[in-house]
């Protein structure tokens, strides 16, 4: 059957198209997403939405994100400009957050640690002025979704104001002021971190009923080794 | 155009829409799962499935991507239903499609957020299983006319 079979013939050709096509698209994915986004870029904030939608209904204060009253305080000393914190950000602490955090057992106090170059400060900085409308969570996870390469000269005026506004922080004029007013706190809690014993970020301890005072995790590789030193800290 | 080393297009048929259905149950919960802000529950309390679904790859234009599973599991449990071309060429593609993707999804599991989602891995193998039936099917039967018709099909 000659028809039938220029059918067939027509049918697999197509096929074969879509085979070449789909092999194509998943490799420029691929290629893509190993590249990695140069971040950093003020003109285009991602990931806003989802994060604030994360965020929502957790009670923030300063930058502190959980429960006031909450048993367990998990203290992370980290630099906005950190790549590895951007990964805890990103991928180990979120799991804490929806669960042991949200559920008001546990609060996560972020504290500037400064060490990565100038752009460091001023970055933490204006994380802290927008914790006055408790915004300050989102300020850092955004930020941290949007991060470019370390002191590149991308973290400037123009790159927190668009993290600020895409956090949601509605009085800028005072935000900006806080800036100037809040311009010394990162070096006061990087002192902290020094004192510690700290060196690199991101840097964690815990307090809780069940540790003798501020204990020191260092930096645990996994959402389950956070778990596991909450279990301990209650 | 029947070709007797491979099954019967009406048990591809059957086996595709049996494979389909697994992946819409997989998918559904999934989504589910995302909808009341929690994530997907992995066995052996692995906390695989918590962070990839908590990380910025599972969700495309702030949409949970098994929700575009959904939409291709019943896409191609609808294309079993037929004995055609359309419907033989069809399920290919589609199935090609979330073959690529699944395997677009893995590279990301295994290199970028670093943890395994079981229920992501149980969707990829059946994305696959689907993508050698339909395959399969479009190998031997593409330009058959009425090997099984619809009404068999259904």
């Amino acid at each position: 059957m000659p028809a039938e079979g220029a059918r067939r013939q027509r049918l697999l050709r197509l096929a074969a198209g879509a085979l070449f096509l789909a092999t194509a698209a998943v490799v420029v994915l691929v290629v893509v997403n190993s590249s990695g986004s140069a971040g950093g870029d003020a003109q285009h904030i991602t990931g806003a939405r989802e994060i604030n939608r994360e965020l929502k209904g957790i009670p923030q204060y300063g930058l502190i994100l959980g429960d006031e009253e909450a048993p367990v305080e998990l203290i992370e000393y980290g630099d906005l400009q950190c790549p590895v914190c951007k990964g805890y950000a990103e991928e180990i602490l979120p799991p804490i957050i929806q669960t042991a955090v949200r559920s008001g057992k546990v609060k996560i106090s972020f504290r500037n640690f400064t060490i990565i170059g100038p752009e460091s400060g001023p970055a933490g900085t204006a994380a802290l002025a927008a914790g006055y409308e408790s915004l300050g969570w989102n300020y850092l996870e955004i930020f941290y979704r949007n991060q470019g390469e370390e002191n590149s000269g991308y973290a400037d005026e123009d790159f927190l104001a668009a993290v600020a506004k895409a956090a949601g922080v509605k009085d800028m004029a005072k935000w900006k002021e806080s800036l100037k007013t809040l311009a010394f706190e990162p070096e006061v809690t990087t002192e902290q971190a020094k004192k510690l014993g700290f060196t690199g970020t991101p840097s964690f301890a815990i307090t809780g009923p069940g540790t003798d005072g501020v204990e020191k995790l260092g930096t645990p590789g996994s959402t389950g080794a956070f778990e596991e030193a909450i279990a301990n800290a209650e | 155009m029947k070709t007797t080393s491979f099954p019967s297009e009406w048990t591809l048929q059957r086996a595709i829409a049996f494979v389909a259905a697994l992946g819409i149950g997989v998918a559904t919960y999934i989504a589910i799962a995302d909808s009341g802000g929690g994530s997907p529950v992995c066995i052996a309390g692995s906390h695989g499935c918590a962070t990839v679904a908590k990380s910025s790859y599972s969700h495309l234009a702030g949409v949970n991507i098994a929700v575009f599973g959904i939409a291709g599991y019943a896409l191609l449990l609808a294309c079993a239903f037929f004995a055609s071309d359309a419907a033989r060429l069809g399920g290919f593609v589609l199935a090609l499609g979330g073959f690529g993707y699944s395997v677009f999804l893995t590279y990301l599991e295994i290199f970028k957020i670093e943890a395994i989602c079981q229920w992501c891995v149980a969707s990829a193998i059946l994305m696959t299983i689907l993508f050698l039936l339909n395959a399969t099917r479009l190998i031997a039967y593409a330009g058959a006319e009425g090997e099984t018709d619809a009404a068999h099909a259904s």
